[in-house]
Formats: C-alpha cells, sequence, structure tokens
C-alpha cells in the first residue's frame, strides 16, 4: 500500500474509512454546517479526504474523495460531480504527498489540511465561474474562502489525531513506518543494536 | 511489478476523474426531471428520514454551539430590540388606520380577490441539512411531495422569506436559499413602491442585492424590501406579493440602474423550523402557478396584477 495501489488493502481499513466518511458527512450536513466560526462554515470533508490520502496513500485517499465527494452531492441534491472532481484531486495529492516525500514533521497535517481547504474553496469557485454564475459575485467571496481555510486550518491538527486515532489499527505494518517506531522507541534504534 | 502498480494508480486517478467529469456535464445538461435528478431524488428520499433522525440526536450538540453564539449577541440585540420595538408601536397606530381604509377601498373596487400569503396553505418542516459549501446556499427539509410540497413552492419562517423549494422528493426537498447564485426574486420597497429584481451577492451570505430600479426613484437605508408577487420569465417561483424579504442597508448610485444593497431579514444561518407555502389542488394560486410556469423568458405576470389574472381568467379559472 506504500506503493499507493489498492492491492492488499484489509476490508477493515476500508470499513473504517468507509464508516467515518459516512459518519462525517452526516454530522458535517447537520451539525458543523449550521454553526458558523467567525462568520464562515466550517468543512471538514476536504481534511478528511486529505487524510485518509496521506495516511493510506494515493489510489485510496483519490478513491475516498471521488466517494465522499459523490454522497455530499447525492445528499445536498448539488451538481453531480462537482465535489467528486475536486476531493480526487484532493485525495491523490495527499496520497502522492505521503509516497514521495513522506512528510514526518508535526505541522504537516495542519498544512495539508490548510491547503486541502483552499484546493476545495478555490476548485468550487474555479468549477462553478466555467458553469456559469447568474448572480453577481461579492469581493467577500475572497474573505470568505481566506477565512474558511484559516478556520480549517485551525481544526486540522485535532481533526488529524481523531482520523489517525480511527484508522490507525487498521493500517498493514509499512515498512516505513515500522522504521520509525524503532527510532522513536529506542529498543531497535540501529544505535542500540551497533 | 512496480510499474505495474504505477498504471493501476494512474490509471484508476483518470477513471475517477474522467467519472466526476461525466457526471458533471450529464447532470448539469439534462433537465429537472432527467435521470441523475431522479437518481438524486431516490437517494434523498431514502436518506430523509436517516437525516432526520440524525438530525434529531445531534440538535443538543448544535444548539450548544448556537448557544454560546446567541449569547454573546443577546446584549446588544436587547437594546436594539427595544428601540425598534418602541419605534413600531408607533408606527401601528397609524398603519391599523390606513389599513381599515385600504380594505373598504379594496372591496368598494372589487380587487379583494388577490392573491395573497393566505391563498397557501402552509406545511411546516424541520431543516435536516445544509450545505457547507459557499456556492450553494441550500438546506434540506423533512417535507416532500407526500406532504403537498411542489417544484418552486415558497419557504418562509417567521422571519421572513427563506428561498423556494428546487428538488422535491416524496419525504424530503432541498430549499434554495435566497443567497443561492441560483435565486433572483421579483421585489418591491414597500415605502416607495418602486420594483426591481433581488439577487444574492455571491460569497456574502449577509448581503443582497436589489437591482435595476429606475435611477429617480427614492429608496432609503432602513426601507423593508417585500415580494413584489411577480416574475420576470418562465420557469421562476411565483412569491405571493407582500413577503418580507429584507432592509436596506446601503444605496449604490454608481450603476445607471439603482442598486441597494439589502440585508435578509430571516436569519439563514440558523434555521431550524420552516413553513412552505403549498397550494390547494385546483386553487386560483396553483392555476396561477401553472400560467407562470408555461410563460416565456421575459415575460411577466403578477399574483395580484393585471397579467396575471389575466391569464387565469382565460383558462377559465377566475377567482
Amino acid at each position: 500500500m506504500g506503493d499507493g495501489g489498492l492491492g492488499e488493502v484489509p476490508i477493515s481499513l476500508i470499513l473504517r474509512i468507509a464508516a467515518l466518511s459516512v459518519a462525517l458527512v452526516f454530522v458535517q450536513i447537520g451539525v458543523i454546517s449550521e454553526v458558523p466560526v467567525f462568520g464562515v462554515t466550517v468543512d471538514l470533508s476536504p481534511l478528511l479526504v486529505a487524510f485518509v490520502g496521506l495516511m493510506c496513500g494515493s489510489t485510496l485517499g483519490a478513491v475516498t474523495g471521488f466517494a465522499v465527494g459523490l454522497l455530499v452531492d447525492l445528499m445536498l441534491v448539488q451538481t453531480l460531480g462537482v465535489t467528486s472532481l475536486v476531493f480526487t484531486v484532493i485525495g491523490y495529492w495527499a496520497g502522492r504527498l505521503r509516497e514521495l516525500r513522506d512528510p514526518q514533521a508535526a505541522l504537516t497535517p495542519l498544512l495539508v489540511g490548510g491547503a486541502a481547504a483552499a484546493t476545495a474553496l478555490v476548485g468550487y469557485s474555479v468549477i462553478e465561474f466555467l458553469l456559469g454564475v447568474d448572480a453577481p459575485v461579492s469581493f467577500e467571496l475572497l474573505r470568505q474562502i481566506v477565512l474558511g481555510v484559516a478556520v480549517d486550518t485551525l481544526l486540522a491538527l485535532p481533526f488529524w489525531l481523531l482520523v489517525r486515532r480511527v484508522l490507525d489499527p487498521a493500517l498493514p505494518d509499512d515498512p516505513r513506518r515500522r522504521r520509525r517506531r524503532a527510532y522513536t522507541t529506542g529498543g531497535l534504534s540501529p544505535l542500540s543494536r551497533a | 511489478m512496480y510499474d505495474k502498480t504505477v498504471r493501476r494508480r494512474r490509471a484508476v486517478l483518470v477513471l475517477l476523474v474522467a467519472l466526476s467529469l461525466i457526471l458533471l456535464t450529464a447532470y448539469f445538461r439534462e433537465a429537472p426531471g432527467g435521470g441523475l435528478h431522479s437518481v438524486q431524488r431516490g437517494f434523498l428520499t431514502v436518506v430523509s428520514p436517516i437525516q432526520d433522525g440524525a438530525n434529531k440526536a445531534l440538535k443538543p450538540v448544535r444548539d450548544l454551539f448556537g448557544w454560546f453564539g446567541d449569547t454573546l449577541h443577546a446584549r446588544s440585540q436587547r437594546d436594539q430590540l427595544r428601540k425598534q420595538v418602541d419605534r413600531i408601536q408607533a408606527e401601528l397606530i397609524v398603519k391599523q388606520t390606513n389599513e381599515r381604509s385600504y380594505q373598504e377601498l379594496l372591496k368598494l373596487f372589487h380587487l379583494d380577490n388577490q392573491i395573497s400569503a393566505a391563498s397557501y396553505t402552509p406545511v411546516t418542516a424541520t431543516v435536516v441539512a445544509k450545505s457547507p459549501n459557499i456556492w450553494y446556499s441550500t438546506v434540506t427539509i423533512d417535507a416532500g411531495t407526500s406532504r403537498g410540497v411542489h417544484l418552486n413552492d415558497p419557504v418562509v419562517n417567521g422571519e421572513g422569506l427563506v428561498g423556494k423549494i428546487t428538488q422535491a422528493a416524496s419525504d424530503g426537498a432541498q430549499v434554495s436559499l435566497i443567497t443561492d447564485s441560483e435565486v433572483g426574486i421579483s421585489a418591491t420597497v414597500n415605502t416607495s413602491g418602486v420594483s426591481g429584481i433581488v439577487q444574492p451577492k455571491v460569497g456574502d451570505p449577509n448581503d443582497l442585492l436589489l437591482q435595476y430600479l429606475p435611477a429617480n426613484s427614492t429608496v432609503n437605508p432602513g426601507d423593508y424590501v417585500v415580494t413584489a408577487g411577480t416574475v420576470t420569465g418562465g420557469g421562476e417561483s411565483l412569491f405571493p406579493p407582500g413577503i418580507p424579504i429584507g432592509q436596506v442597508s446601503s444605496i449604490d448610485e454608481s450603476s445607471p440602474y439603482k442598486a441597494v444593497n439589502v440585508h435578509p431579514l430571516a436569519n439563514l444561518h440558523n434555521l431550524d423550523v420552516v413553513q412552505v407555502l403549498t397550494t390547494v389542488q385546483g386553487s386560483k394560486a396553483q392555476r396561477l402557478g401553472h400560467v407562470v410556469a408555461s410563460l416565456p423568458p421575459g415575460s411577466q405576470a403578477g399574483s395580484g396584477g393585471v397579467a396575471g389574472e389575466g391569464a387565469v381568467a382565460s383558462t377559465g379559472g377566475g377567482g
């Protein structure tokens, strides 16, 4: 799975991702969307897709993005395909980041969350402009996008902890993760073995 | 082995992007009664009861968050409302006298059969879902066609106009709010009687734009804007006249046609219970709605106006 393929994905991981996605979409549209923070609506669904990509790789990230996007579009009776397209790109990109760089800094989820929120908000806007907007567009839109990204970024770290807590037990043992754990736990460090 | 994995990964990405684009194009091009829209309505029917249950279960959480926000604004709102009540009490006395004269004149000139909000049957519904996307100002409600809700029915709450029905399934419906980019409403400034079209300003959920007012019209900040009871073309929703939409916040004199900014009266951030104004089968309001729906774009009809009345009379309805 570290190479981004879907070949050896455990069923338990798929079930956990599916359960988390469905639960989040219900909570998002039922509660979170109705509580504005600093005048903007918090959207955790792009963060979920990005974090799945960051933990599970590009293919699973893209598939999760497509599925979550489709679910959102179906449940909110929006133009089908818009959210799927944006979320597929976010999931794939986050997965490729893991596969190519495997970033381990503590602030990585923060940056990935911010980038995912920005991609989602800008992506929606670009697609809507391409589809044609009948109403006048306010400069306030820019402020809404900037504030939306800022609020999502603030929430990225606690949300990352939640996603990791749910998915981590089902993740297969990746050699890279094992190596990192060895360094951090000390007991299996190459230094102690030497 | 590595090449195979890379090829598979890329194939999945291309497949998903292509699928999204196909869905988007097909959905965008098809009519509201098309296959994908039907699938979406079917899905809405299935998930509506679940959404309703989840909404009830999660209501305490939402109320808790809402309580913090309400508490922060309560004091300033209270002071503002006290001033407003004092002013309105004085106005009410004058208005009641005028209203009595007005009703007498309506009867005298046989104009008392006009359609108003009272001609509709309100169906109370709970908001069960809200879009987080700034481009879609939509909510989902737990009332659908099984309770008489139909496409384009106006949706109101205690404060004023909320939006209109844009998709209806048997047990649920989608409401496009007045701040949604696809909604436009013919409106009148209550004090001066000048009419224009209220449109949202995409990205600004607290502001609407009343456009196409005559350049020499008099509009003042604080004036109330209400539905005009007319439409500007076929396919639009015919709102009954006199439903409050918002209050003029500022005036833009720069454009050749005067435009004013309108602050919506309904608190669209915190919608819990709404009412759908449904029409009774065979009623005058419903017949007029059908006439309006069949109009070609650019035609104008009114629920209380001459064009609308004439159209109904010609179909044998009358009032």
